[in-house]
Parts: C-alpha cells; sequence; structure tokens
C-alpha cells in the first residue's frame, strides 16, 4: 500500500514531480560543477605554478663558495666540485618520483668562440670568455625499471622563448642567447666554433635558434651537456640541477627540521610532498650533493595556493549553499501544495507520523533522481568551465556523487521538514471544507 | 473618471498589500530566497573585484619582478659596470595606487674571514673570498631596514637579535654561513684593497639562489668599503599590479632613463600573467554559476506562489479582471519583493564579503559602492524573471478552477 501511494503520486501528478525534480537537478548540477572545479583547480593551479620554473636546486657538497653576481661566477676555472650524470637517474626511484615534473643539469664552461668564416663573428674574429651552458633540451632518462622520462631545461624554465628550433641531444647543435646573438650577429643556421682552452682543439656547433630568456643566459651559448663536458674534459659530470617538483604548501608542521622529529612525525612529514620532504628524499638518492629550495619560488608559490585554495573553497560553500536553498525552497513548495491530500489522509485515520514517512519517502525518491540527473548535468558544466579555464575537463569522482546524493537528500527532507511539520498539525476537517 | 482612476489605485495597492500579507510564512521564504540569493551574489562580485586586485598584490610574495641594470652590466666581468645612486629615485613609488617595493644593491667581491672574539689581531686568519651585496629597501616612499625578504624571499635560518651593538649588523646567506662556520652573534671581517670593516652577524638565511654565498650589509657601508659613492649595480623593483599594469611601469621607466637596461624578471612576469587569468577565469565562472542558481531560487519559490493562487486568480477573473491587470498586480509583486530582499541581502552580501576578505587574504575586503546597486538590480530582473511561473495563472479558466478540477 505504501509502495503504491508513493507510486501513485508520482504517475498522477507528473508535471508537478517533473518540476520539483528539474529545480533539484539543476540546483545539484550547479552544486556538482561547483565542486569538482573546486576539488580538481588545486592540482590544476600547482601545475599552473609549475611554470614558475624548477623550485629544487642541487649542487655538490663538497664545492667551494661560488662567487657570483648577475649569474656571472667569478671563481677561477675548475675550482669546485662536480656531480655524476649517471646518478640522475635515480630521481624518479624516489618515493614522490610522480611528484617531479622536470629536471635538468647544468654545466657551465668558459669558452673562446669564433665563426668558422670569421668575418661575420666580430673582429679580431674570437670572443674569449664566453660561457657555455651545457643542459638536456630534451633528454630521454631511461629509468632503472626499463621506463623512459623526458625533461629538459624546456621543463625546468618554461619562460625560456626560442627563436627558431631547440638543438637535439647528442649533436652539435647548440642555441645562443639573445644579447650575444645581437652583439655579434649570429642568427639561426651559422655555424661556431667554441674551444676549451687553446685553439689545438675545437668543436664546430650549429646554431638552432637564439634563446631569449630575461637573464644572464642571453649572454651565454646554450649547448647539450655533452658538449660542455667535453670541453671541460668533465665526461659524465655536471655542477647543478635544477628539479621542478609539485608541493603541497609548507605550513607550520611542513617548516620543521626532520631532525627533531619522533618517528611518527618524520613518518608522517615524508609522506607529505612539503618541498624540504622532497628535498630531503632527493638528498638520499644522490650522495655528495645538497639539495636546496629555490626559496623564492617555492614560498611564493606555497603562500599565492594556499590563498587562492582557501578562496575559491569558500566560494564552493556559497554556491553550495545557495543551491541548498534552492531546492529546499522547492520541495517545501512541492510540500505546501499537497495540504489538501494530507488532510484526507489524516480524515482517514493516518496518523501524523505515517504522513511524514510517506512524504518524506518521495521526497528522497525525487533527491535520488534528480540528484542523478544533476550530477551528470554538473559533469558537464564542470568540463565546460575547466576546458574553457585550464584547457581540461576535471574527471569525474565517484566522491563528488555521493556527496551530491546525500546533500540532495539532506537538503530536500530539511526543506520539507518545515512545512510538513505544519502539515502534521492540520487538523482534517478545515482544510477538506477548503479554508 | 480621476476619480475612478484614483479608486483603482487604491484597490490595486490594497490587493498587493493583501496578497504579501495572506501567508506571511511563505513571505518569508521568498524573501529569504532572494535575500540569500542577493547577498551571496554581492559578495560574490565584491570578493572577485577584490580579489583580483588582492591577488596581484600576493603575487609580491615572489619578490621582485622588474630589473634595472646598467647597459650590457655583464660585458666585462671583471669590472663590474655601476649606475648612478640617483637613478633610484626615478622609479615610481607607486603603480595603480600600490606601493612598489624598489631595492638598490651594491655587490662586490672581497676578502672575509671570521673574526675570533678572544683573538684582538687579524693577522693569523685564513681568508676566503665572497660576494658581499650593499642593499638599501624602499617600500613606497619609506626606507627600511627588514625588506630583503620582500625583494629576495627567503626564510630565517638562524637569527639573533643584537642588542648592544658596537658594529653594523649583517646578514649572511646558508652556503656561507656553513662555509665560514658562521652563527648569528659572530663578528665577521670584510677586507677591500687595504680597507677592513667588520660586522656582527644577526641572521643566517636560506634563499637557494646566488644570495646564499652572499653577505648582505647596509648600502652606504658597502659604497664606502669598494671605494664607490653614490654607485649602485643594479636596481631591482617589486611592482604591484596587473599584468598589463606593470608592463605599462617598465614602459615609462624604460622611457624615463634610457641609457639603463629597464627589463622584466620574465620567470616571474610571464608565470604572474598565465596564473592571473586562469584564476579571474574561475571567480568570474563561479559568479556567474550563483546568479543562474539565484534565479533557480526564485523560481522554485515563484512555482510555489502559482500553485496556490489558482483560486484567488479565478475569482478576479470571475469578477472581471483583465488578464493583464491580474498579471500586472503579479508583477509588481515580485518586484517589490526582488527589492525588498535585494535591499536587504545586498547589504547582508557587502558584510559577508568584508568577513571572507579577511578570512582569505588576512585583510578586510574593500567594500565597492557599485556592486551594491548592481545586486540590487539583478535581484529584481531575477526575480521578475522567476515569476515566470506566474504567467500560467493568465490561461486559468474560472469555470474550472470553481468546480475544483485541478
Amino acid at each position: 500500500m505504501f509502495l503504491r501511494l508513493v507510486a501513485d503520486s508520482v504517475t498522477r501528478r507528473p508535471r508537478q514531480k517533473l518540476l520539483t525534480t528539474a529545480a533539484l537537478s539543476l540546483g545539484m548540477a550547479v552544486a556538482t560543477a561547483a565542486l569538482s572545479v573546486s576539488l580538481d583547480v588545486g592540482n590544476r593551479l600547482a601545475r599552473e605554478f609549475r611554470s614558475l620554473g624548477a623550485n629544487l636546486l642541487v649542487t655538490p657538497q663538497a664545492d667551494s663558495l661560488p662567487l657570483e653576481i648577475g649569474g656571472v661566477d667569478y671563481r677561477p676555472v675548475n675550482a669546485g666540485a662536480y656531480l655524476p650524470e649517471a646518478d640522475l637517474p635515480k630521481l624518479k626511484t624516489i618515493f614522490w618520483r610522480n611528484n617531479i615534473v622536470g629536471f635538468a643539469p647544468i654545466l657551465e664552461v668558459t669558452v673562446q668562440a669564433w665563426s668558422p668564416a670569421s668575418r661575420s663573428w666580430s673582429s679580431p674574429g674570437i670572443v674569449n670568455d664566453v660561457s657555455l651552458i651545457g643542459t638536456w633540451s630534451e633528454h630521454n632518462v631511461s629509468l632503472p625499471d626499463g621506463g623512459g622520462f623526458v625533461t629538459g631545461v624546456q621543463k625546468t624554465n618554461p619562460w625560456w622563448g626560442i627563436a627558431g628550433k631547440w638543438f637535439v641531444e647528442n649533436s652539435n647543435n647548440c642555441v645562443v642567447g639573445a644579447a650575444l646573438a645581437r652583439k655579434n650577429g649570429v642568427k639561426a643556421g651559422d655555424e661556431l666554433n667554441v674551444s676549451g682552452g687553446h685553439h689545438t682543439h675545437w668543436i664546430k656547433l650549429r646554431v638552432t635558434g637564439i634563446l631569449s630568456s630575461g637573464g644572464s643566459e642571453e649572454n651565454a651559448v646554450i649547448a647539450p651537456l655533452s658538449i660542455a663536458q667535453t670541453l671541460s674534459g668533465k665526461p659524465g659530470q655536471y655542477r647543478q640541477l635544477y628539479v621542478s617538483a609539485l608541493t603541497k604548501p609548507e605550513d607550520d608542521f611542513g617548516r620543521r627540521d626532520p631532525k627533531t622529529m619522533a618517528p611518527d612525525e618524520l613518518e608522517r612529514w615524508s609522506c607529505s610532498p612539503y618541498v624540504s620532504s622532497i628535498a630531503y628524499s632527493i638528498k638520499q638518492v644522490l650522495p655528495g650533493a645538497d639539495v636546496r629550495v629555490i626559496r623564492r619560488v617555492a614560498e611564493g608559490e606555497g603562500r599565492i595556493l594556499t590563498r587562492v585554495r582557501m578562496l575559491l573553497w569558500l566560494v564552493t560553500c556559497v554556491a553550495l549553499l545557495a543551491a541548498a536553498l534552492a531546492v529546499g525552497a522547492s520541495s517545501a513548495a512541492s510540500v505546501i501544495e499537497r495540504r489538501t491530500e494530507i488532510g484526507l489522509m489524516k480524515a482517514l485515520g493516518a496518523g501524523s507520523g505515517t504522513v511524514g514517512f510517506l512524504l518524506a519517502a518521495e521526497q528522497l525518491l525525487l533527491a535520488f533522481v534528480g540528484g542523478g540527473i544533476g550530477y551528470a548535468l554538473g559533469i558537464l558544466l564542470a568540463r565546460v568551465v575547466g576546458e574553457k579555464i585550464f584547457g581540461a575537463a576535471p574527471e569525474p569522482s565517484l566522491l563528488i556523487l555521493v556527496v551530491i546524493i546525500g546533500l540532495a537528500a539532506g537538503v530536500t527532507l530539511l526543506g520539507s521538514a518545515l512545512p510538513l511539520r505544519r502539515a502534521s498539525r492540520y487538523e482534517p476537517a478545515p482544510i477538506l471544507r477548503g479554508e | 473618471m480621476p476619480a475612478l482612476l484614483t479608486k483603482n489605485r487604491s484597490m490595486f495597492w490594497r490587493i498587493i498589500r493583501r496578497l504579501l500579507e495572506s501567508n506571511r510564512g511563505r513571505l518569508f521564504v521568498i524573501l529569504l530566497a532572494l535575500g540569500a540569493g542577493a547577498a551571496v551574489t554581492a559578495a560574490l562580485l565584491n570578493l572577485q573585484v577584490d580579489a583580483k586586485r588582492r591577488l596581484t598584490t600576493e603575487f609580491r610574495a615572489l619578490g621582485a619582478n622588474i630589473i634595472v641594470a646598467p647597459r650590457g652590466s655583464s660585458d666585462l666581468p671583471d669590472s663590474p659596470k655601476v649606475i648612478g645612486q640617483s637613478l633610484f629615485d626615478q622609479l615610481p613609488a607607486e603603480n595603480d595606487g600600490n606601493p612598489v617595493t624598489r631595492a638598490e644593491f651594491l655587490y662586490g667581491i672581497v676578502d672575509a674571514w671570521a673574526l675570533d672574539p678572544k683573538q684582538a689581531d687579524a693577522k693569523s686568519h685564513k681568508s676566503t673570498k665572497v660576494v658581499v651585496a650593499g642593499f638599501a629597501i624602499a617600500v613606497g616612499d619609506n626606507f627600511t631596514a627588514h625588506g630583503l625578504e620582500r625583494i629576495s624571499p627567503s626564510t630565517v635560518v638562524e637569527g639573533k637579535n643584537l642588542n648592544f651593538l658596537n658594529a653594523p649588523t649583517c646578514e649572511i646567506g646558508q652556503n656561507l654561513a656553513s662555509e665560514l662556520q658562521l652563527h648569528p652573534g659572530a663578528r665577521l671581517a670584510l677586507k677591500y684593497g687595504d680597507k677592513v670593516d667588520v660586522c656582527d652577524v644577526s641572521a643566517v638565511r636560506s634563499f637557494g639562489g646566488p644570495e646564499d654565498n652572499q653577505v648582505f650589509l647596509e648600502l652606504p657601508a658597502v659604497q664606502a668599503l669598494l671605494k664607490l659613492p653614490g654607485q649602485v649595480s643594479l636596481i631591482q623593483a617589486s611592482v604591484p599590479g596587473t599584468p598589463e599594469s606593470v608592463g605599462r611601469y617598465i614602459a615609462v621607466l624604460a622611457k624615463a632613463i634610457p641609457d639603463t637596461d629597464v627589463r622584466p624578471i620574465r620567470q616571474f612576469t610571464e608565470a604572474e600573467a598565465k596564473i592571473y587569468d586562469r584564476i579571474s577565469g574561475v571567480m568570474t565562472a563561479t559568479v556567474a554559476i550563483v546568479l543562474l542558481l539565484t534565479g533557480l531560487c526564485v523560481m522554485a519559490a515563484m512555482t510555489n506562489v502559482a500553485m496556490e493562487r489558482r483560486n484567488d486568480v479565478g475569482l478576479m477573473k470571475a469578477i472581471g479582471g483583465a488578464s493583464r491587470r491580474v498579471l500586472r498586480l503579479f508583477l509588481v509583486e515580485a518586484s517589490l519583493l526582488g527589492l525588498t530582499g535585494g535591499l536587504l541581502g545586498a547589504a547582508a552580501g557587502i558584510a559577508l564579503s568584508i568577513g571572507l576578505g579577511k578570512a582569505v587574504f588576512g585583510v578586510a575586503a574593500r567594500p565597492r559602492l557599485i556592486v551594491y546597486p548592481v545586486a540590487v538590480a539583478l535581484t529584481v530582473i531575477v526575480s521578475i524573471a522567476g515569476a515566470f511561473p506566474l504567467r500560467r495563472l493568465a490561461s486559468i479558466r474560472p469555470a474550472s478552477i470553481f468546480r475544483g478540477e485541478a
């Protein structure tokens, strides 16, 4: 009988039910969209912040004190220590390997450069003290587990703009900084001889592009790492490593020194992708290296990300509240309009509890249907919004479906509770008389 | 005729009053829905205007985004070029009403060693070459002693309040500290040519860049040490504002001081522009979504009203009320409700946004007066649009209503 009453009420007045369901599903669609965008947006933004470039810097522990002013190192040649390139695949074996977006080793060497034609390159034909930066452009690192990982300076320094093309790995190609190129009239396609010490041994490089970076690299020649290693006589070694990692903004806990932590705290610390805990685990796989957090990038990123996430959550909460109000109001409306029916049921001897139970069951049915439709609509809406803003749609998540159905049920019940309570106090007689 | 018209009008308002008073519970629900919608709209609009502005200020956590250097500064590495300190004053101290943090730096390479407090004579020492950086920082127009992290974000690894000073204080980078085994409170000697300066280390900082190898001192002390009075190596500035406004600042500055190299630090300016676009896109989308919701909210409430009013409308039509007049009645009612809900709600919303702004950015959002009328107008429009279900009342046939047909 109970089920029949519920089924009857749905089939007999399809229009009213449709209206309530429509309001419900629209409200829930908005809630779904808001939730999935803001669940997703945190990760998306964190990735967006990687356009700031590397946030970790690896240097040899035993290095002498660099004398660097404005990107130029004033140390005597060959002072300082180096790190082995062969260790680098280990970076993708650490606990946080999936958070490491990219890395690029750097080996800088001071060279003399001249053009083979020796006329277009400025007179007397040789430019002394040009810094040549050896690095990876798009290097395929073969990992211990057999896979590969393509990384390089394009990932760690995404703001570097290139007119022309990047050099290809393992070739005698190079890229020339914009300032250097302008001064010496070098353009893409030219050839360039570089020599590490004396002119007895030189390498001929083909210029594939002109680099503009807004920094000191504009006065340098960028070439594959292997070339810098040959020129400096340090095969298989590098000087600096830039690592770009996805991190969680540091809070007070994240800033603590791991040495002072209790074992369970240490576990919690190393299981959160704080920039310092990633630095810690990199240090463990690269012996003899010092891993430093590039504070400028990490701190700024952390602070802005925290703010933006909070802002988005608050806004989502407000949107959810508004959705709840809309749905609550419409379900209240659907109960109010059924006063006569309630009166009749009570006149026939139904208790307030039975009536309430019946109506609640109906509302719940609507909530499930409306919530389900709303979820589907909301995912579509989130796709549109996500693609418009981030160029990628958020993944539909089951968690959101559960939350939405729960919210729909809760809100419809709450919305109908107030009119229901009033309805249960109705005297059947005046209602049936139409008063 | 005029008497009839006056009578008509007073009747009209009387009906409106009765309509509003007839069901106080429902009136409350509709006003609540409208008010809540208006509040949310006003809060988000206000927050959006404010958040965008605030975000550009927040980006300054990334430090300097503009650099002014002597033209071709790294041509001849042996003799670092310098520019006149007077250029510093040519950098505008404000951009879009927000203060610009400006810093001037003078770099030099000196011999440094840690002074042992017990050994007074400075003869038996092993010195290391280090980069010394003299700096002066101004926020807006005011010079400040503790502004280094505004230009070069960093964390203090170790710090100490030095109460009694008989030497100037300096801050040193983490690398340098471990190389020379210096801790806050230690005394550092710096030698350039035949001139020796001492300073007390007040803090050890971690930057994660070349600054980790430097000693930071006050500018005049370094100028005296390096014998370069009135000269600086470069000027950095942290300019708040949208990407376009920072671009304008650079253009104006480059024109004002033509013989230097004024350039954005592209690593930060480009990333800022990108992130700013994304976030303001999210905010705009949210405001649009919430407006849509408010409309739904009201529409649901009005559907309810339409259901209840069938008998009233039937009666009005039966005694000769034209459909248009009946509709006008409801339209006026909807606008009145929208206006009241909007006025109350928008005020609450602006108060809400002040609280939200405080929660997110730590500073209360500045209320924008323009938001208030916009939110009220939007609410009235939404309320009239939401009264759309009432149109169905026009097609009611009185007879069928009175027969009790649904």
